[in-house]
């Protein structure tokens, strides 16, 4: 068995070419290089470098592919979480606030990190606001009713700051505003919970929308931006999630005196 | 046990052999491997919430979001008959419907939340149920009592309070129900059916009660 085999295969030509003979490696090189593009062969090689041949094929043979293929599946996985964590949190990162940042010509005042208007205490008797309408700040124990109420008379800022807290969007317009605009800022209010309306004395513009800390003013009640701004904001701009805009006081004007506290709500 | 262990010694045997040798050429497929599984997860990550949660236009969120504003309305009124009603009756199922809605409410808001959607939808009101056209009156959902209504239950008191509260709640749960009843129709969300199943049988069950305190307070 042992003594055909090695005479047949390249360790005959090992022989020669250690032997250090001319003729028999040159005819195998030449023989080899003849078959070489048709096939591989390990003769190819082995013509100039005895050795060489041999190596590659005792690896293949013992490559223990089991380990491999149970390692890449690991790393596939963990890469695979890391990828899927990365675009999670790049995904997750997008909320609210960007959106509203998106709409040309609207202010965020949360950013001014403004003391007067972050402050959340609840305060009675009248308070002073650094914006107008204001968008935050001390307010009245009660707030508005925002059930999509649509006032047609000026209400309490105090009211209405503690509104805004709860998430609502407050629709203000400048007092005067002929009778077919009102109607059109209407429609984005009626019977949607977490908005309401009201004409304000003295607005710098024909509508100015507010949530708590964001606000945007526009003189045209038929800009597309205004339900935007109510879209990008309603409810999820709530200081207190959960908190309702029912049981709010529904009166118009200003604040009642101190001393009168909240609860004007169930009354006429 | 010895199943598991075996490959796993076989394996370990294994590998000291093949290591050395091939250390030298093997970047490339770690470096594939690394760039597929990268792709992988990204998709994975793009996929998965598309289909395991429903979309922005699904009928589910377009019933969280409606059935959200539905049952404020009924926490409004509730909260006016518990705060002003007399007759203990009406205080207590109005605290009653109050408290389960406001609580029913958190549930659909923190679903919407977990989902990533919005609870504020672009559509209009009930355009999630099919056969809602016609149904939505000045923005108010089917059962919704106006605000000239609400500001009649605002100003009542005693027996015109409990009458008034009672007959504007019936229709209310009437509509709510009819609502949750397409819900259970069209998703087959297991959070959605089961919520909007316990809507139907706790506010149907409401209903009989209400009927029986509507013929006491008319009655006296």
């Amino acid at each position: 068995m042992s003594t055909p085999g090695p005479e047949r295969v390249p360790q005959s030509v090992k022989v020669d070419k250690t032997s250090g003979q001319g003729k028999p490696p040159v005819s195998a090189a030449k023989k080899a290089a003849g078959r070489g593009p048709s096939g591989k062969t390990p003769a190819g090689k082995g013509g100039g470098k005895g050795r060489k041949p041999v190596t590659p094929v005792k690896v293949a043979g013992s490559r223990p592919w089991g380990p491999i293929a149970v390692a890449g599946v690991v790393v596939l996985i963990a890469v695979g979480i890391i990828g899927y964590g990365v675009f999670a949190a790049v995904k997750g990162s997008r909320g609210w606030e960007d959106k509203v940042a998106d709409i040309a010509g609207v202010t965020n005042y949360r950013e001014q990190k403004n003391a007067a208007i972050d402050a959340r205490d609840h305060k009675e008797g009248p308070q002073q606001y650094v914006t107008s309408p204001p968008v935050g700040g001390a307010h009245n124990s009660a707030w508005q009713n925002c059930m999509g109420d649509v006032y047609d008379q000026p209400i309490a800022n105090e009211h209405a700051v503690h509104s805004l807290e709860h998430g609502a969007v407050w629709v203000t317009y400048k007092q005067g505003l002929p009778a077919d605009q009102v109607e059109v800022l209407k429609q984005k209010v009626q019977g949607k919970e977490y908005t309401l309306m009201s004409p304000y004395p003295g607005l710098d513009k024909n509508v100015s929308v507010q949530v708590w800390g964001y606000q945007f003013k526009t003189d045209d009640v038929n800009d597309s931006k205004i339900d935007q701004f109510i879209q990008d904001t309603r409810l999820v701009s709530s200081m207190e999630p959960g908190a309702a805009c029912s049981s709010g006081n529904t009166s118009t004007g200003p604040l009642a005196p101190a001393g009168a506290p909240g609860a004007a709500g169930s009354g006429s | 046990m010895s199943v598991t262990t075996d490959p796993g010694a076989a394996a370990t045997v294994a590998a000291p052999g093949g290591d050395t040798p091939a250390r030298g050429s093997r970047p490339w497929p770690v470096v594939a491997a690394l760039i597929l599984g990268l792709l992988l997860g990204v998709a994975a990550g793009l996929l998965i919430p598309r289909f395991t949660h429903p979309g922005n236009d699904s009928a589910e969120a377009g019933f969280l979001r409606d059935m959200s504003t539905h049952h404020a309305q009924a926490v409004e009124m509730s909260m006016l008959a518990h705060a002003n009603s007399t007759n203990p009756r009406i205080v207590t199922l109005s605290g009653d419907i109050a408290l389960t809605q406001h609580g029913q409410i958190g549930y659909m808001q923190a679903w919407l939340r977990d989902w990533d959607l919005s609870p504020t939808g672009t559509q209009p009101a009930m355009a999630w149920m099919p056969d809602s056209a016609g149904s939505v009156v000045n923005g108010l959902m089917p059962g919704m009592a106006t605000p000239e209504q609400l500001d009649s239950l605002r100003k009542a008191s005693g027996n015109a309070l409990d009458v008034q509260f009672l007959t504007l709640m019936r229709a209310h749960h009437l509509g709510g129900i009819h609502m949750a009843q397409e819900a259970i129709e069209l998703s087959d969300d297991e959070n959605i059916d089961w919520l909007a199943q316990t809507m139907v049988s706790g506010q149907q069950s409401e209903l009989a009660l209400i009927d029986s305190l509507l013929k006491q307070t008319q009655g006296s």
